[in-house]
């Protein structure tokens, strides 16, 4: 076994921790406030080849691999998760055209999105339907080469400002999930517009949308795979992408210890600083193990994606006690912050806030724990 | 033509140091290219961009660990490297004869380094190389410009700042201002893989020692001293501005 990274890995990591440090973090707060998109902090990001990795090197990308991704991932993550989510959202938007789309498809698609600050988004959930995938609503009739969409998507990170976007369709609404296609649906196609949802808890940098088809067309060589296709399609992208929600959720929860050692060490009560009271100690020492541990199952299961072997029921875990384990982290630090971190000066009330998204997105834990569990009772 | 970068790695500025029976402690510290050599990759990098023919090569001297810092100043866009392995630590003018070597050896023409390093907060390195090669130096640099082979600089003195004229071949140690340090990009660390780095053994430049040696360390640590300055706000305010003008001698 090894637990070493490559040079190369140490590299990326610390160029991702530095971006974290001088650019993410402190526009963090700002965009929070105002629940406003980081156009400037994306533009830097994609200047640096931050954004859309995943796009193989053939296709003009860097094509890292699962390992890479969560390394960086947890970086920025530190800096912000709304910020990061909002590139973490395009690479889930790319993971279907990577896994269902042709040779020819990927060509087209792929190249746009790494020559410049260009998004892709993941349309899955719906208003009526989010965990129940297979009972989406949303209809794609196929009418000679053109597929015709009509209905609505909800909870789309990226959504509306995306180049690309990944829309889940039944084109028979009585086959269930066998019904499914994915269809990629360019920015400006007539008939697709979209409605920014305002009034988040959290991560308020990254853009969510209601999304509206209304009689869109599209070709047919946009679908990726067959008619029938759409839900593996939909469950094996989130099957890897889960991974960096893990990583992202081990970010906010080292945040939350740095904030919290850092506080403790200056903060005096009963004549000592408070690190020194085991009461603080025992928390700070229950954050580092949540962080190692999260962190493990983590890289564990990118290390499965990227050896090409099963993930699905190591990315649920490793999501689950991640995102479980920043909440709690976050929780606790704003205990050890006192009313100071009850208030907007410090940035620990954020940290639970943003975390507590982790624990929906890309499947509830809930859901996670539905497929572990099933996993063992078979 | 050549320039060569030399370059440091030290301890990352948030890491926290120790010192041990004597010695100073670098277990589970994190090390970086030292923030005042990224101003010298980076103005190499710059008279590339502006129209120079040139190789950017970049010299390291110290453990394997170098290899980091040497593949980050690669990411930024340095053309080579040549690292001198050792674990031995060795003072100024040492390194200044050993970098001299290799200097040479390429054929360098124009040598850029930190203008201290941050470590041991030494500056000697770069006037000890540019003695050591009988080369003209400009020191705490905050401006470059080079027109075909004269460099006018502006820099750094005690007490405000000089332009200096020279010719190359030169040794130019940096100062704060110089230039705005880029990042390596994602793309740029994947290639910096395929770059050449040159590994030398310090025995393979003949032999150097240290005429100095560092026969105890110690971290300088602050006691504060814990006084509470009592009485009506205006008291204290008077009491206030008379220790900061009189005993830490901050106001005039």
């Amino acid at each position: 076994m090894d637990f070493s990274l490559t040079d190369e890995q140490r590299q990326m990591q610390a160029l991702a921790r530095q971006f974290a440090r001088d650019v993410i973090k402190p526009a963090a707060a700002r965009h929070d406030e105002d629940e406003s998109y980081p156009a400037d902090v994306i533009e830097q990001a994609s200047g640096l080849g931050l954004l859309n990795t995943g796009v193989p090197e053939e296709y003009g990308g860097l094509g890292l691999g699962m390992l890479s991704e969560v390394l960086i991932g947890e970086e920025l993550a530190w800096g912000c998760m709304g910020i990061y989510t909002i590139l973490m959202a395009s690479e889930l938007g790319i993971t279907p055209i990577l896994l269902a789309g042709t040779d020819e498809q990927q060509a087209r698609f792929l190249p746009g999105l790494v020559q410049g600050p260009a998004l892709a988004a993941f349309a899955l959930s719906e208003p009526d339907n989010g965990s129940d995938a297979a009972a989406l609503r949303t209809r794609a009739v196929i009418e000679g080469e053109e597929i015709v969409l009509n209905g609505s998507k909800m909870w789309i990170t990226n959504g509306g400002l995306a180049d690309l976007t990944v829309v889940f369709a039944t084109a028979d609404p009585e086959a269930g999930s066998r019904g499914v296609v994915a269809v990629v649906v360019e920015k400006d196609t007539p008939g697709f517009s979209h409605v920014k949802i305002t009034g988040k808890m959290g991560q308020r940098a990254s853009y969510t949308a209601e999304l509206n088809f209304d009689n869109v067309r599209v070709p047919v060589s946009n679908m990726l795979g067959a008619v029938g296709d759409g839900f593996r399609i939909a469950m094996r992208t989130l099957d890897k992408t889960r991974i960096p929600v893990a990583a992202g959720s081990v970010g906010i929860a080292r945040r939350a210890l740095d904030e919290s050692i850092a506080y403790a060490r200056e903060r005096s009560a009963f004549g000592r600083k408070i690190h020194d009271f085991q009461a603080i100690q025992f928390k700070l020492a229950d954050m580092r193990i949540g962080i190692d541990t999260a962190r493990l199952a983590t890289h564990h299961a990118a290390w499965l994606v990227d050896q090409g072997a099963p993930h699905g029921v190591e990315s649920a875990i490793a999501k689950t006690h991640a995102s479980d384990l920043a909440f709690d982290a976050a929780n606790e630090a704003i205990q050890i912050h006192g009313g100071y971190g009850y208030v907007n000066e410090y940035p620990v009330e954020k940290l639970l806030r943003d975390a507590k998204l982790n624990q929906i997105y890309e499947g509830t834990n809930e859901i996670q724990r539905i497929v572990i569990a099933r996993g063992l009772i078979r | 033509m050549k320039i060569a970068v030399v370059i440091k790695q030290v301890p990352d500025v948030e890491a926290r140091i120790r010192a041990e029976d004597g010695k100073v402690s670098l277990d589970g510290v994190s090390f970086i290219l030292d923030g005042m050599d990224e101003y010298g990759v980076e103005e190499a990098l710059r008279l590339r961009e502006g129209g120079l023919e040139c190789d950017i090569s970049v010299l390291a001297l110290g453990p394997a660990r170098v290899q980091d810092a040497i593949r980050t100043a690669l990411a930024m866009g340095a053309d080579e490297a040549t690292h001198i392995v050792t674990d031995d630590q060795l003072d100024a003018l040492a390194q200044a004869k050993v970098f001299a070597d290799v200097v040479r050896m390429q054929g360098a023409e124009l040598v850029l380094l930190g203008g201290k390093q941050a470590d041991w907060d030494s500056a000697a390195l770069g006037a000890a190389l540019a003695e050591e090669l009988g080369w003209p130096l400009s020191d705490w640099t905050t401006s470059l410009e080079l027109e075909g082979r004269a460099l006018t600089l502006r820099h750094d003195t005690d007490q405000g700042t000089e332009r200096l004229e020279m010719p190359l071949p030169a040794v130019v140690t940096t100062q704060q201002g110089l230039n705005e340090p880029r990042y390596p990009t994602l793309p740029n660390i994947m290639k910096a893989k395929r770059k050449p780095v040159e590994l030398l053994s310090l025995a393979e430049l003949g032999s150097v020692s240290s005429l100095t040696r560092i026969a105890d360390e110690a971290i300088e640590t602050r006691d504060r001293r814990n006084e509470i300055l009592s009485g009506d706000a205006a008291t204290v305010a008077k009491e206030l501005v008379d220790r900061l003008r009189n005993e830490a001698r901050v106001l005039a």
